[in-house]
């Protein structure tokens, strides 16, 4: 059992993928005393995370699956509480514009209740009164502890902190082989293309956390995950509509959602099924989409210059078909000693806002089977700022 | 249709950089960036820092054509000479491998000051929102530390102790915000405001219109209202 004062050096860990999910384990591994290199392909926060609208979740939006919103807000507290520098902590509503949205309002409330969100219900005109570029015809409007963060600054966050415990992290080295001997990862491949030499690294673990590229990665050690990449269009106009983050009153849907971060709005998303989250491009029917539903929220989104579109792939879990809105957004630890390869896990699925506590789950497995005695304390812990990483 | 990109390209080992050239078809709406992206479809050795694709982070700029920008917002049909568009990386940083660069100098030199991040918004928004700990709306500054400036300062490309117009420009916002001197202490030395030769390439060129150069001017008049010039 390696615990603090122990003479042995503790065990050595390898996690795949620069984004927030790899660099919040890399933090949480480091910070439990193992020694941790996380490889990324591409520049840290290249991938999926990097381009996520920046929602700071209050859960509201999952009331559909009360433990799944309960978690999101949880963390939205902690990420609140660990990174406040980070975070635009100005709220968001739920706003209903359609008699239809309206129908939808006491399931709403009734599922932020269960799921222990605190909502305030507040009178249209109050709610014109604090986002004058919401629609003056809205029907209901609930405020809800949103926020919007600054998603590169959050990553490069969690790797000061997990440098601060010893992690090191190489950017553009793309792991291109998982060496299993004896049914236990034993070894990575890496492609370095900074110095264009191709290594191996030894180590005790091997952490899958490449996000909508993660069944790639579980190929190379020839175990499958059920991770099916996801892509969803945004767009981000040039302008910034309001404060609080404007969702629109109803299920999960595609073009529900405008958010503000900085100088810019960004409305999203579509939500599709793909094979291969690289080279994907953005539908041009729902980019118009997109702007329509979100004019429909605040009309001015219709007369903005669109700055830029863009397209980011989500981690969904399960081999559902269709659309991908009814594949679950929780997360999943996999151990994949259960594969027939030990020392190799994979954390998928999640969204940014849950990613402390995805990394959290993966480090009680990881230090269970090194036999690592010691407890996740990220939650309590203050990110370091993302400027001390460099 | 198609454009040719000319990129700027070096490794470890290469004793002089060499210019590659991609061709990628795509609308001319397409950012310089997504162009990239499918340049490096092809070709997976390919260098290049990006993350939002939608110009809040800064992960992403370059010089593109001769000038500072940032690739995700910048797009193939205003800036290409005949379908051409050269990308070469920022200046004033180390190279790191073909269009990434070392942005570790304006990081510790923001580091020195602890810079703020965030100011009032404009607007009501959020008064009493549950989980709202701050009455007034909030904001990112909108510095997103791209390095643009850097890049397009005279001073920061040829001295190399200069904290640089990014890191000043957070310096001064951070004395707005917080009224803290001892805090932007490092900023009133001499590689801090005082090396600025107010050329003002670093406000052309930012791509949020941050105005570094402003600022440092602001700072600098504080600095001179308040006495003990060091």
């Amino acid at each position: 059992m390696y615990a603090s004062g122990s003479l042995m050096p503790y065990p050595r860990v390898v996690v795949i993928g620069g984004g927030v999910t790899g660099a919040a384990a890399a933090y949480d591994l480091a910070q439990r005393g193992m020694r941790v290199t996380l490889l990324e392909r591409g520049s840290i926060g290249s991938g999926t995370s990097g381009r996520t609208h920046g929602l700071l979740h209050s859960g509201c939006r999952y009331v559909g699956d009360t433990e799944v919103a309960r978690e999101c807000y949880l963390e939205n507290m902690t990420l609140r509480r660990i990174a406040p520098f980070l975070v635009e902590k100005n709220g968001g509503l739920f706003v209903a514009v359609t008699e239809e949205d309206l129908g939808y309002l006491d399931e709403f409330l009734e599922g932020c209740g269960r799921a222990g969100i605190p909502v305030r219900q507040l009178d249209p005109r109050e709610a014109l009164r604090l986002e004058p570029e919401l629609n003056p015809g809205l029907k209901a409007a609930v405020a809800v502890p949103d926020g919007t963060f600054d998603p590169l600054k959050v990553i490069y966050s969690f790797l000061a902190s997990a440098r601060r415990y010893g992690a090191e992290a190489r950017p553009y080295s793309e792991v291109t082989g998982i060496e299993v001997r004896g049914g236990r990862a034993v070894a990575v491949e890496v492609y370095d293309k900074v110095s264009m030499r191709r290594y191996r690294l030894e180590t005790d673990f091997v952490v899958n956390a490449a996000g909508p590229w993660a069944a790639g990665v579980a190929a190379l050690a020839g175990v499958e995950v059920p991770v099916r990449p996801s892509p969803g269009v945004m767009v981000a106009f040039e302008g910034r509509l309001g404060n609080m983050v404007f969702n629109r009153l109803n299920p999960p849907s595609d073009g529900d959602i405008v958010i503000h971060q900085r100088g810019v709005s960004v409305a999203g998303t579509t939500s599709w099924l793909v094979d291969d989250p690289d080279g994907v491009e953005a539908p041009r029917s729902h980019v118009e989409l997109i702007v329509r539903r979100a004019a429909e929220m605040a009309p001015r989104a219709a007369e903005l210059p669109v700055r830029a579109v863009y397209v980011s792939s989500r981690p969904l879990l399960g081999a559902a078909g269709g659309s991908g809105r009814g594949v679950s957004r929780s997360f999943e630890v996999y151990d994949h000693e259960y594969d027939g390869v030990a020392g190799f896990a994979t954390v998928a699925g999640g969204k940014f806002t849950t990613a402390r506590l995805m990394a959290e789950k993966l480090g009680d497995l990881v230090s269970e089977k090194l036999g690592v005695d010691a407890a996740s304390r990220t939650a309590e812990e203050p990110l370091t700022p993302y400027w001390l990483y460099f | 249709m198609e454009w040719r990109l000319l990129v700027k390209r070096w490794k470890e080992g290469w004793g002089e950089p060499r210019y590659q050239e991609y061709v990628v078809d795509a609308d001319p709406d397409t950012s310089v960036l997504d162009a990239l992206e499918k340049a490096w479809l092809g070709d997976r050795s390919l260098v290049f820092e990006h993350a939002c694709h939608h110009g809040v982070c800064g992960a992403c700029g370059m010089v593109i054509n001769g000038a500072e920008r940032l690739a995700c917002i910048t797009r193939l049909g205003d800036v290409a000479v005949g379908r051409t568009v050269v990308v070469e990386p920022l200046r004033g940083f180390p190279v790191v491998s073909d269009l990434a660069v070392d942005k570790s100098r304006m990081f510790r030199a923001s580091a020195e000051v602890s810079p703020a991040t965030l100011e009032p918004a404009p607007g009501r928004g959020a008064e009493g929102i549950p989980g709202r700990a701050a009455v007034r709306p909030e904001k990112l500054l909108d510095c997103l530390e791209c390095g643009i400036c850097y890049s397009a300062c005279p001073i920061a490309r040829t001295m190399e102790n200069y904290m640089g117009p990014g890191a000043l420009a957070l310096a001064s916002k951070t004395l707005e915000l917080t009224g803290d001197w001892g805090r932007v202490a490092p900023a009133l030395e001499r590689r801090g405001v005082w090396s600025c030769h107010a050329a003002f390439e670093c406000s052309v060129r930012c791509p949020t219109g941050f105005d570094p150069g402003g600022l440092i001017m602001v700072l600098r008049g504080r600095a001179l209202r308040r006495g003990g010039v060091g």
